[in-house]
């Protein structure tokens, strides 16, 4: 049995590793006010260097910690100097999709170089525990909490002596003061970079330790948690992201004391949602100051759209529609089925991130409560599927709103943060709540899609159904988007401020945005559940959010027919270059990250 | 143009600048001569702000050459051409707020690495804006307007600069800081520095300045002398019409 002084140890020491990983985020974004999405794979990359130096060099346990710290250290400075620096000039939303496509890509890497198996890592001390108080401690508990008093002192030295820390708080405060004092933002954005990643990877060698086992799903664990602290203690704000991290370590291991395991990341998302509604600024900011987000200025790249003829999108279409009737392999029409799903899904998407600028980065979970819905409705109260479906969309719509509306005063970044923990809240309920969706079973035997009674089992019917969805809600929306209500949409995503004072209601219109984007994604979400028969709380997963986003930039933000054609793109040209399954999220990385370099307006280009 | 002697400190000529497409500056050209002060008066929004971002490199014109003691500064960083000898108090003063005063001043003498001189010269500021040394560890972002403007213009002369480009200086500041702060200023001056300043208010600026150019929607419409430019109506008129623009 475990004491509460236990509980406090563990939750302290957990939380000197949250911070390890807080503070470099905290660092960056004070510097360059991004939110350095691929923290979490350098952690991750530390932990795997810690592997390899442990296990197959038997370095001894200071050396380990030297070369982790030094690894990490010369890829976070890559990461700066080839993903980063040239986008200095592009538009704000650029560097934070371009660090989730290098997290993609060096998870993958980690992935494909080690598969994705865990690996134990064993603690380099010996496992002794002393007793204190009512509780007991080890070394390796001594040696983190020993590591994270180092670091934080080396840090405040380093900002507080020397002259390059000087130049980094000067950077953070006003980057074109700093500058106009001879700083050179280049070697700033270098410096945080490579301590950042340094910290981050000796992070994760400490947890791999602590929890004897490292695998690949680390990772975003680690980015939403080193997030979760970082906003909690104030966006930017060094000694708040200590202070954001020891705090979330003991709200989670309290937690995990009351109400068991599984609601560890419940309480984690559940304090970043709190704390970014009430206090946006994080818990130590000061009343007066200005919120870390502009709040005018585009997020997003504007660009000329490619005006396709009406008469060749009807063309494209008919001979979509009637690709069926030709001798083609089931395989293709398996392939097309799933590109006409994510394409509902990136419908919804490009209205919410593209139309009104919302960039959402858990859409999944749309997904998820319209595949719960339309599976319990069928299952459980024999609603005919083809109406159960319809319900899957509208409460994804009704609750997807609902849960996102506390965040509707939020920008940029922010949406970003609060989308991402929405997510993983919506699957960590569904985990949970297991007298409504059976937890981690999964739901298993969703009755097949049918229409009017016909079930609808060949992969040719199966086909024109999901693909006839898709094109009326895409017609649905090209209606919307030429409205009245669609130019107000993008008045509110180019300046809330000025849309605010031609007395639009933002609210109403976010949710206007949210309730049909909401729908589109509960429906595919819906159809997925029957497609599949069997769902649990992984089926829908940040991957596909992110998937998702990524065809919607490869569209082209906010561009209807872009959103479709990016799905088909996406889905389909793996497959044309029969690229095996595991590279495939390494190719979406990439895709992603070229994009954002050379053509951020997507193919179509953004409306 | 004007009653400058022989090569200029620094020189903008035919600059053209563009905000996306908005153009904002046509055809400008701006002497200031070594030793000198020089005045750019104009309303709102005439593009005063931007030619102090042209010439420290946070702007790249379109078209048109900015030199600095024969040098070109087109294509430097800031950086690069605050190293040169340019310093710069900017428009609302831009403290670095959580920092100390102590550390604003010294964040002036970043491009320097003599620390006994740099220890010298924060004993020269002090002495020069007596009032700042009971604040040296005080945060820059609780002092006053005043204190603030007095923090900014000893940060800027902490690199030891040739020149210094300021954005309204007076801005926002009491009756009595504005004297002061004018007065500073034709002291920096007479120490040899010069001195290139944006000023909305007029006949203030005309008090210390040599020579004065006046704005309006990114043309120059008028310069020449201070004294000249004092007592001319045409200043009035130029100033009424740049306001009217904003
Ligand atoms: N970063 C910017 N982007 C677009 N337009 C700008 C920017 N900065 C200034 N402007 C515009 O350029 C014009 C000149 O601005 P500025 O140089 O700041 O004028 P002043 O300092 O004389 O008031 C104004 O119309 C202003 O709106
Ligand atoms: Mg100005």
């Amino acid at each position: 049995m475990s004491s509460w002084l236990d509980y406090t140890i563990n939750g302290l020491i957990v939380g000197n590793v949250y911070a390890l990983v807080a503070v470099g985020l905290a660092l960056i974004f004070g510097v360059s006010r991004l939110i350095n999405f691929a923290q979490g794979s350098i952690y991750l990359v530390g932990a795997y260097i810690g592997w390899v130096a442990v296990v197959q060099l038997h370095t001894p346990l200071p050396l380990t910690i030297i070369v982790v710290a030094v690894a990490a250290a010369i890829v976070g400075l890559i990461i700066e100097r080839f993903g980063l620096r040239p986008l200095q000039n592009s538009v704000r939303i650029a560097p934070l999709l371009a660090t989730i496509g290098i997290s993609f890509v060096l998870d993958q890497l980690v992935m494909l170089t080690f598969s994705p198996n865990p690996r134990a890592l064993p603690s380099q001390l010996p496992d002794v525990r002393f007793q204190v108080g009512g509780g007991t401690i080890g070394p390796l508990d001594l040696l983190i909490a020993g590591v994270g008093l180092t670091s934080a002192l080396l840090l405040f030295v380093f900002l507080r002596y020397s002259k390059l820390g000087w130049a980094v708080r000067a950077t953070a405060q006003d980057r074109d003061a700093a500058m106009q004092m001879g700083v050179d933002v280049n070697r700033v954005n270098q410096a945080v970079f490579g301590i950042a990643a340094a910290l981050g990877g000796v992070s994760g060698l400490l947890v791999g330790m602590y929890y004897n086992q490292i695998d690949t799903a680390m990772s975003l664990q680690a980015t939403l948690k080193g997030v979760v602290a970082e906003v909690v203690g104030g966006a930017g704000n060094v000694p708040g992201a200590v202070i954001g991290s020891l705090l979330l370590g003991l709200v989670e291991s309290y937690g995990v004391a009351v109400f068991g395991t599984s609601y560890r990341n419940l309480f984690a998302f559940l304090l970043l949602v709190v704390v970014l509604v009430l206090r946006p600024n994080g818990l130590f900011a000061s009343a007066r100051q200005a919120p870390p987000e502009p709040l005018t200025g585009t997020f997003i790249a504007p660009s000329r759209p490619v005006r396709i003829p009406r008469w060749a999108l009807a063309v494209a279409a008919a001979i979509f529609a009637i690709l069926p009737l030709f001798p083609v392999s089931f395989y293709v029409l398996q392939t097309l089925i799933n590109a006409w799903l994510l394409g509902m899904l990136a419908l919804s998407l490009t209205l919410v991130a593209g139309t009104i600028g919302q960039v959402s980065l858990g859409h999944a979970a749309l997904l998820a409560i319209g595949a719960y819905t339309s599976a319990l409705l069928s299952l459980t109260l024999n609603v005919p599927v083809g109406l159960a479906i319809i319900g899957g969309g509208l409460m994804s719509a009704a609750l997807g709103t609902l849960l996102i509306s506390p965040s509707f005063r939020l920008r940029g970044h922010y949406v970003s943060i609060a989308t991402l923990a929405i997510g993983e809240i919506v699957s960590l309920v569904i985990l949970n709540w297991e007298s409504v969706t059976r937890g981690p079973i999964g739901i298993s035997g969703i009755p097949p899609l049918s229409l009017f009674g016909t079930e609808l089992i060949s992969p040719t019917s199966i086909y024109w159904f999901s693909f006839a969805v898709m094109v009326v809600l895409a017609l649905l929306q090209g209606r919307l988007l030429t409205s009245h209500l669609g130019r107000s949409f993008r008045a509110i995503r180019d300046d809330d401020i000025a849309a605010r004072a031609y007395g639009l209601s933002l609210n109403r219109y976010k949710s206007l945005a949210f309730i049909f984007g909401g729908f589109a994604a509960g429906v595919s979400g819906g159809i997925a559940a029957h497609l599949y028969s069997y769902i649990n709380h992984e089926t829908f997963n940040t991957q596909q959010s992110i998937l998702a986003l990524t065809v919607v930039i490869l569209g082209g933000l906010g561009n209807v027919v872009g959103a479709m054609l990016g799905a088909v793109a996406l889905v389909g040209l793996p497959e044309v270059f029969r690229i095996a399954a595991e590279y495939r999220i390494l190719i979406y990385g990439i895709v992603l990250l070229l994009l954002v370099r050379f053509r951020p307006q997507g193919l179509l280009g953004t409306i | 143009m004007t009653a400058s002697t022989p090569e200029p400190l620094l020189a903008l000529s035919n600059v053209n600048t563009f905000y996306g497409q908005a153009q904002v500056h046509f055809d400008l050209s701006i002497t200031v001569a070594r030793g000198h002060i020089v005045c750019l008066l104009g309303g709102n929004a005439s593009g005063k702000s931007t030619t102090m971002k042209i010439i420290l490199g946070l702007v790249k014109p379109r078209s048109g050459d900015v030199t600095f003691d024969g040098a070109s500064l087109v294509g430097l960083t800031t950086p690069q051409i605050v190293r040169r000898g340019i310093a710069s108090v900017p428009e609302a003063r831009r403290l670095f707020a959580d920092m100390s005063v102590r550390e604003n001043i010294l964040m002036g003498a970043f491009v320097r690495n003599d620390r006994e001189a740099i220890a010298q010269d924060l004993d020269k500021m002090l002495t020069l804006f007596p009032k700042l040394g009971q604040r040296l560890s005080q945060r820059a972002g609780s002092l006053s307007g005043g204190e603030q403007q007095m923090v900014a213009m000893a940060r800027a002369l902490m690199s030891r600069p040739r020149m210094v480009v300021m954005d309204e200086p007076t801005m926002g500041l009491s009756p009595l800081y504005v004297d002061r702060v004018l007065e500073l200023i034709r002291t920096i001056n007479q120490e040899g520095v010069s001195v290139f300043m944006v000023e909305q208010n007029a006949s203030l600026a005309l008090e210390i300045a040599h020579e004065a150019y006046v704005l309006q929607t990114g043309k120059i419409v008028l310069s020449g002398s201070a004294r000249t430019l004092k007592d001319d109506p045409r200043i009035r008129d130029a100033y009424l019409g740049g306001a009217e623009a904003a």
